[in-house]
């Protein structure tokens, strides 16, 4: 149907009979036992955690824990479910606890080691993110939600330590201590210090704008990097209109190093022809080059290098929206799921269709390019 | 001598006689007959260079058979070549009408300063002016690319600080939970029908914008100039209800998109569409939908504050205690009405036309689906507690109409509600 324009990518034929191996034209480790319904966010191990352990949550309501080990094999180890989709997942420092965010308004705290799971958030509307805050005086949960607030939660306690006002309904977030940044909806982005407790630090004027003209369209997916003081140092902004802001906080020439670039789009740079727009579903840094990857609803992913300001990498498109990714702790491994994020509307949602979880060695290709 | 301006347009009308100089370069070539008469005394001396000498609207002029009239001009009647097409507003219908431009008369500006008055496309500044123009040729082009790439139709969308009107920001996940959530009632054409209608409000707010007709370009030029705040958590709440005293334009009877008095808040509209209560707005919906269908001009003039997108019925949040409340007082209302101040914003919620049918299928499917999940969290500000009404307010919500200055200002309890 043509609800949604004319776009095809990869819609028309592309359910059911996957005769041509689209599915997995990266030819990668596919993990075992992948959640029934579309995956909406993947999360690896901390450090602190022997192995690498993978967490992906879904719209079928449940969390799924697999064991990778290192000769690419995986495991499924356990699961928990929500009444509602789940939206967001997180670990704490240590590796012990897992965080989950649904749809049914409540985040859970997962102990793996007993597998049980206690609801330790409450909000009135779906929970989108959640992380895990660990300050020198104190640790918590930091929940943000469609109902327009940010709250912070110890996990003892059924109330919030903190709640704060969103200018809009949350789309996205990151946590790298001590700095928090949240996007909403109609372009709100708001930088967060956690120092002592948290606290607002700066609202910023959504950076997706072209140039000249200034327009900007909805935040998707947000995530912060470091600089080589191991310091958070900024954020990279996605949007559904195939573009990626890398923003600094404190840039030293804000109009020289914070820049936009385009991505998921049909045709490259070329302009002239119309293009294909999608939108950029995740984006993940790489723990140890700095270098980024981001995922789209196009069916690639791809690999940047934001100091070089060049790509490395396009993966080969995959027959389904990539919707989330993650890099293991070490940055060996490169997770990317490939299922239905719904960019299309309702009509081209196949339930049938299977989802995937596909792991791909990344050591090589995420190595930055010449740096002066 | 000053530089004659119409001759360097080629249509100086005192030829030899000017008083200004004519250069030979770049004159043009109609350095031929004209008319030779006297100057006449309209006031329109603007400033230098003319003295007492000023130009004669050629529409006034008698006759004219001496006057050569370049043919670029002859489509037009006299007083239009100084009109809108003097200001910025010219290029998208005149091919040769940069010659009118500023731009070309820059070192005697002054001398047309009288003529910016007239424009009604003039913003007092001719840079703020061009830089609006070009705003305006942006959007076009940003809605010409959003039909054709396929992108994700629910995003808000902004050129400068704050965000264009009349688009609904849903993300997909939102839309995908509504559809989950609806899914177990079995009224997925329900769920249908509303997508329908939200993506027949983007796709008619974009060719709007496109189309950039006159109405359009006042519109958007207006909000560019008064940027909407960001939307307030409470977005209706502080609507401005003046635009109820003023007549709505003609524009929103029809398409819902000119928001010309909409100059603040539309961003608010957007906070409407979080899908957190649906089983409830439905409710309202479907309360309203079986009363009167709004009257075009009483409820069509409530659309001023809020963007047409705002008529989804996914509504919720703090905003919709005033879009509830003017649900309920939408049928007692005859047209023409004046609503009550905090009414005021979401009655525009029911303002489309189009929406009332689509409304009762709307309703019926979340209706049944409310059940579900009908009384979720923000309930409480969707709807009041019996405790909290006073006798009056109880007694108002069970009549069958509401008494005219008795309306009550808080939403129904969800129980008085029919659907």
């Amino acid at each position: 149907m043509s609800l949604f324009g004319t776009s095809t990518g990869f819609g028309a034929g592309g359910f059911g009979a996957a005769t041509t191996d689209t599915h997995n034209p990266m030819k990668d480790v596919e993990v075992t036992s992948p959640p029934d319904d579309s995956i909406s966010c993947l999360a690896f191990s901390p450090p602190a955690m022997p192995g690498n352990f993978l967490i992906g949550g879904s719209w079928a309501n449940d969390v799924r824990c697999w064991e990778v080990q290192d000769n690419g094999q995986t495991v499924p180890k356990a699961q928990q479910m929500h009444t509602g989709p789940v939206l967001d997942v997180c670990w704490s420092e240590d590796g012990s606890k897992v965080f989950t965010a649904s749809c049914d308004k409540t985040a859970k705290m997962w102990d793996l080691n007993s597998n049980q799971a206690i609801q330790i958030a409450q909000h009135d509307a779906p929970i989108r993110t959640v992380h895990w805050i660990k300050a020198p005086n104190y640790n918590c949960i930091m929940t943000g939600s469609w109902d327009k607030t940010l709250k912070f939660w110890d996990t003892r306690s059924p109330n919030p330590m903190m709640s704060l006002q969103l200018p809009e309904r949350c789309y996205c977030a990151d946590v790298v201590y001590p700095m928090a940044v949240v996007a909403s909806a109609e372009r709100g982005l708001i930088v967060y210090q956690l120092e002592n407790q948290p606290s607002e630090f700066r609202r910023i004027d959504s950076p997706l704008k072209h140039q000249v003209t200034g327009f900007t369209y909805q935040h998707r997916c947000i995530a912060i990097f470091k600089d080589k003081q191991n310091k958070p140092a900024g954020f990279a902004l996605g949007s559904i209109e195939g573009r990626v802001a890398i923003h600094y906080i404190n840039p030293p020439n804000p109009a020289k190093d914070n820049f936009t670039f385009k991505c998921h789009r049909s045709n490259g740079t070329n302009t002239t022809t119309p293009q294909d727009i999608y939108a950029v579903n995740a984006i993940s840094f790489h723990p140890v080059h700095g270098t980024l990857a981001t995922v789209g609803s196009d069916g690639r992913f791809s690999f940047w290098d934001k100091d070089a300001r060049t790509k490395l990498k396009t993966s080969e498109q995959l027959d389904q929206p990539i919707t989330a990714c993650s890099f293991n702790n070490n940055g060996n491994i490169f997770a990317y799921a490939s299922s239905y994020d719904w960019s299309k509307g309702h009509e081209y949602y196949n339930p049938q269709k299977k989802n995937y979880i596909f792991l791909r060695n990344a050591t090589e290709e995420l190595k930055p390019r010449n740096k002066k | 001598m000053p530089v004659c301006n119409f001759w360097m347009q080629g249509r100086c009308r005192y030829g030899d006689k000017c008083w200004n100089e004519h250069p030979k370069a770049g004159g043009g070539g109609y350095g031929g007959e004209y008319n030779s008469r006297p100057p006449q005394q309209s006031n329109r001396g603007g400033g230098g260079g003319f003295g007492n000498r000023v130009w004669v609207n050629p529409a006034q002029r008698s006759g004219g058979g001496n006057y050569v009239q370049p043919s670029s001009f002859s489509s037009q009647q006299g007083g239009n070549n100084w009109g809108p097409g003097g200001g910025g507003g010219g290029r998208d219908s005149q091919a040769q009408s940069s010659n009118f431009s500023f731009a070309a008369s820059s070192p005697n500006q002054n001398r047309f300063s009288a003529l910016n008055t007239q424009s009604s496309f003039d913003k007092g500044g001719r840079g703020e002016g061009e830089d609006n123009e070009k705003h305006l040729e942006t959007i076009q082009k940003d809605m010409e690319i959003w039909e054709t790439s396929g992108q994700w139709l629910f995003s808000c969308y902004s050129v400068l600080k704050a965000t264009i009107s009349g688009f609904t920001e849903l993300s997909p996940e939102e839309l995908r939970l509504e559809y989950y959530n609806t899914k177990p009632s079995g009224d997925l054409q329900g769920y249908a029908n509303v997508i329908n209608q939200l993506v027949n409000q983007w796709r008619s707010r974009v060719q709007e914008l496109r189309a950039m007709s006159g109405n359009t370009r006042v519109a958007m030029l207006a909000e560019l100039d008064n940027p909407a705040p960001q939307a307030a958590s409470g977005g209706f709440g502080s609507t401005p209800v003046t635009g109820f005293g003023s007549s709505a334009p003609s524009g929103f009877g029809t398409g819902f998109g000119v928001p010309a008095q909409v100059p603040v808040q539309d961003t608010s509209g957007a906070s409407n569409f979080s899908f957190a209560g649906p089983g409830a707005a439905s409710a309202a919906l479907g309360s309203a939908a079986s009363a009167v269908p709004p009257a075009p001009t009483g409820i069509g003039s409530m659309a001023t504050t809020v963007p047409s997108a705002a008529g989804f019925s996914f509504a919720t949040s703090a905003a919709n205690k005033e879009t509830t409340t003017a649900g309920f007082g939408a049928p007692a209302s005859a047209s023409g009405f004046s609503f009550a101040s905090t009414v005021a914003g979401g009655g525009g919620a029911f303002g489309g036309s189009g929406f009332g049918s689509a409304a009762p299928v709307a309703a019926s499917g979340f209706g049944q689906a409310s059940g579900g999940f009908g009384v979720m969290a923000p309930a409480d500000s969707l709807f009041t507690p019996h405790s909290q009404l006073s006798e009056e307010e109880l007694k108002e919500f069970g009549g069958k109409r509401f008494t005219l200055g008795q309306i009550p200002l808080k939403p129904p309890p969800v129980n008085m509600l029919v659907v």
